[in-house]
Order: structure tokens, then sequence, then C-alpha cells
């Protein structure tokens, strides 16, 4: 559910109504390039020293985690656990949106995807997602680079050539199937936060789910990355495309978010804090 | 030249063979619940009851409860009477056993890779990936406490998501909002509900 969540963010680039600075840069691509370029440059200007800040933070609490786990008193031990420290001031924004969100999946996204599911084959619906997955490789590669890791960058670019070929457009993974290289996932709002850039407040964005100030910022900015934004010029056909890709790739996760909220005491909490721990996780990585 | 690199190192690792004493454990349980859960024989209607006794009973040997309740009650826990720890000990037994229980009874013929374990101390941790039908791979890491000479399973992680962190926000949300008892209330229909 949470990758469902993540992914649909460049859809929604793509296919919502854009603000007429975007639309300028919708028009000319180069400048959507040189927009990027200079986010990144600033964004990695800003927050190397607060990166320095971040790397002393985590040995001290290394060090401190180090010497709980060594001492370890017999009851109090538990009082010592982490409790997040999400900063969640929308709270009660958020949970109407949760709420809204909830209602859209049951009502309107299950069952279409799940009539989806009837008609098409489980493979063919697989091959669909590979397509997207490789169109979105240049957000991927990109972070990459811009998180200094140029084995995943060539990672992803040699997945890219054998997808595009032996995979037939990116219709089967042959990278992953024949070769077992696996994809790299990677994208702005996790290189925002490899260079220190804290998650800030929770959002539940109505129809994108879970996000944060940070990753908000991180897939704006992809979007201009995602090929779906400059490629079909009709937004009437991006809107159905992506409408396609969301309906497909839910009919690949069905019970996913069932499972998640059926376990949950208050699925509100679990979703929110599911997100960070699974965000922290991939910045980390 | 990188790519042909990344490529060459892949395959060669692609199936690492580790063994260990936690990696034997936690295999060990797993090996049986797989053995359980795709026996054609234990499918059938009537069997139903006995298959789920079955897979209670492999969890229950490698899962130490009390200590995953401790933990996600965390700082709530020392403030509870005797009574209120056994109630909660035992309602939040059965949601983690039920939820695990809907976990492993999807199973499907998903591949279980052993990649690493750690000790540290009394603690230690086991690193697993699993291939999904759809060659999704997720990685799972199992938390161990030892307790006299055997160990036991007190957290379980998914792509990042701690079971025990996340039940302890929710837990934590719950009371410092209302109240220990209205936890229980919810505990409780949750706990009747998924039956």
């Amino acid at each position: 559910m949470l990758k469902r969540v993540n992914k649909s963010p460049f859809t929604a680039v793509a296919g919502s109504e854009k603000p007429s600075v975007i639309a300028c840069m919708n028009r000319n691509p180069a400048l959507a390039w040189m927009f990027l370029w200079c986010l990144s440059a600033a964004l990695m200007l800003g927050f190397l020293p607060r990166m320095a800040m971040a790397g002393s933070l985590s040995s001290y609490d290394l060090a401190l985690a180090d010497a709980q786990s060594k001492q370890e008193p017999e009851e109090d031990y538990y009082e010592d656990e982490m409790i997040e420290d999400v900063s969640d001031p929308l709270e009660p924004f958020n949970r109407a949106m949760f709420v809204f969100n909830d209602k859209l999946y049951f009502w309107v996204l299950k069952p279409v995807a799940r009539v989806y599911n009837e008609i098409l084959p489980e493979p063919l619906r697989l091959s669909f997602k590979n397509f997207f997955l490789n169109l979105l490789t240049p957000v991927r590669a990109v972070n990459c680079l811009l998180q200094g890791k140029p084995d995943a960058f060539a990672t992803e670019l040699g997945r890219f050539v054998i997808n595009t070929t032996m995979g037939v457009y990116g219709f089967g993974d042959a990278a992953s199937v024949c070769f077992d290289i696996r994809r790299k996932d990677e994208d702005l709002g996790q290189t925002l936060g490899v260079y220190g850039a804290g998650p800030g407040v929770y959002i539940c964005w109505p129809v994108f789910g879970p996000s944060n100030i940070r990753d908000t910022i991180g897939m704006v900015g992809d979007g201009f990355l995602n090929p779906l934004y400059f490629w079909p010029q009709e937004s009437a056909y991006r809107i159905g495309i992506s409408g396609f890709k969301v309906v497909n790739g839910t009919s690949l996760e069905l019970g996913e978010y069932e499972s998640i909220k059926k376990a949950a005491i208050d699925p509100y909490v679990a979703v929110r804090d599911g997100y960070q721990q699974y965000r922290k996780n991939k910045i980390k990585e | 030249m990188s790519a042909c690199l990344v490529f060459l190192l892949s395959s060669f690792f692609s199936s690492p063979v580790w063994a260990g004493e936690l990696i034997d454990k936690v295999k060990e349980t797993t090996d049986k619940i797989i053995a359980i859960v795709s026996n054609p024989e234990m499918k059938k209607a009537e069997k139903a009851a006995e298959r789920k006794r079955l897979i209670r009973e492999a969890i229950d040997e490698r899962f130490d409860w009390d200590e995953m309740a401790k933990r996600t009650l965390a700082r709530h826990w020392a403030g509870r009477s005797d009574a209120e720890k056994k109630e909660f000990v035992a309602l939040f037994g059965k949601l983690l056993e039920r939820t695990y229980l809907d976990k492993v009874e999807g199973y499907s013929g998903e591949k279980v890779n052993y990649e690493d374990e750690t000790i540290d101390g009394q603690y230690g941790t086991v690193k697993v990936g699993i291939i999904t039908t759809q060659d999704k791979s997720i990685s799972v890491f199992y938390r161990l406490k030892k307790i006299g000479s055997d160990w036991f399973v007190y957290d379980i992680s998914i792509e990042g998501v701690s079971l025990i962190n996340n039940y302890r926000n929710q837990f934590n949300s719950i009371i410092t909002k209302s109240s220990f008892q209205n936890l229980m209330e919810r505990l409780k229909s949750n706990v009747e509900e998924g039956k």
C-alpha cells in the first residue's frame, strides 16, 4: 500500500491542472531542467552544513544506543523505547483526508480495479506496470547521481537498456528476471533526506495519500523528469494514462491496504507511522 | 563498465548460503509453517481449524508475546496494575497472532532467502529476503532476544517498518489522547471482529 501511495505522486503531477509557471516549463522542457538543476544545487549547498550535523548526530545516537543495550536496567528498559517524533499539527485535516482516501479506495478505486482484474490476466497487468516503471528511469537515475551513487546510476542505465531492448519497450523486466539486476528506488524526497533535510510536517494529501513537506517537494521536482509530463501534449490523454496506471497498480495490490487496516487499532496513526518509518529506511539505504 | 561489474557481482552473490545459530532458529519455524500451509491435505475445508492450530503452535514456539507487549506499551507499561498487564498481554498476543496468521495463510510459493545474522550480547537480528510471486523483493528483519539458552522473536520489520514501533505509536497516541481503558476497548473490539 505504501508503495502504491509512493508511486502515485508522479501521476499526480502529470495529470493535474498546473499553475502557470509550471505550464510555461511544460512548453519548454529545457526550462524545467534548468529549474531542477538550480533547485538541486541550491539544496545541496543549503543542506551540506546540516548533513554534517546529521552525521555527527547519528554517531552520537549510535553511541547512546550502544550504551543503553549494555546497561539495560530491568523494567524501565521499556521506558526508553522510542516514541515517534512525527510532527503532525495538521492532524484534524489529515484525518479528514485519510477518511476521504479510504472512501475513495473502497467506493471507486477498488471496484474499478476488481473489474479490471477480471478482464486482464496478471502477467499482462505486471507488464504494464513494468512499462510505467521503465519510463520513470530518469527520475531514479538522476536521483542516484544526486545522491552520489554512481554504481546505482549505472545499474539504472543498464536496466533501462536491457529492459527497453530485451524487455521489449520495458514491458518485461528482463534485467531482474534474467540477470537479477534490481531496481534502485531513488527519488528526490530521499535525495533531500540524504542531504540532511528532515521530513517536516506530515501531510495526508487527498488522492495521493501520506507524505510530508520534504517528500511533497520531492514529488513535484521528480514530476519534471516524468516523461508523461511532457508527452502526450493533450492533457486529456495524460489524465487517461495516469488513471490507467493507478488502476493497473491498484489491481496488483488489492488486499494490501485492507490487511494493514485490519491489523491496526488506529489505522490513521498506523499509516502515518508506517510511512515515516518506510521513508526513513529508504533514505538510509 | 560499472554496470558489467554490478551484473557480475550480483549474479555471483545472488543466492548466498548463510548459516548460523539465529538463522537456523528462524528457518526452522518458517519451514514448519510453510510445510503446513503448502500441504494440500491441510487445505481441505474440514481441516481449517487444525491447520490454524498447527500454525499457531509453530508461531508460539518462537514468538515472545510478553516481550512484544511490554515494548509496545513502553513508558505506559510501568504504571499498569498486574491485572491490566495480564489482560493487555493476552489481548495483544491474540491480535499479533491473528495478524501473522492472516499473512502466512496467504502463502503462495514465495521464496525465502536467509541473508545475514548479527548477534550483540543477548540481542540478535536475522535478515531475510522474500521474493514474491510477482518477483518483487521484500526485505524482512527478525529481532530476537536470548532467554535462557534459546532465542525468541520480539519484533519483525518489513521494508523498514517495525511492527512493534508501529503499534507503540498507535497505542501511545490513543493513551495520551484518551485513556488506557479506551485502548483496551478498541483492542477488544478489533480482536472480536477479526475472528
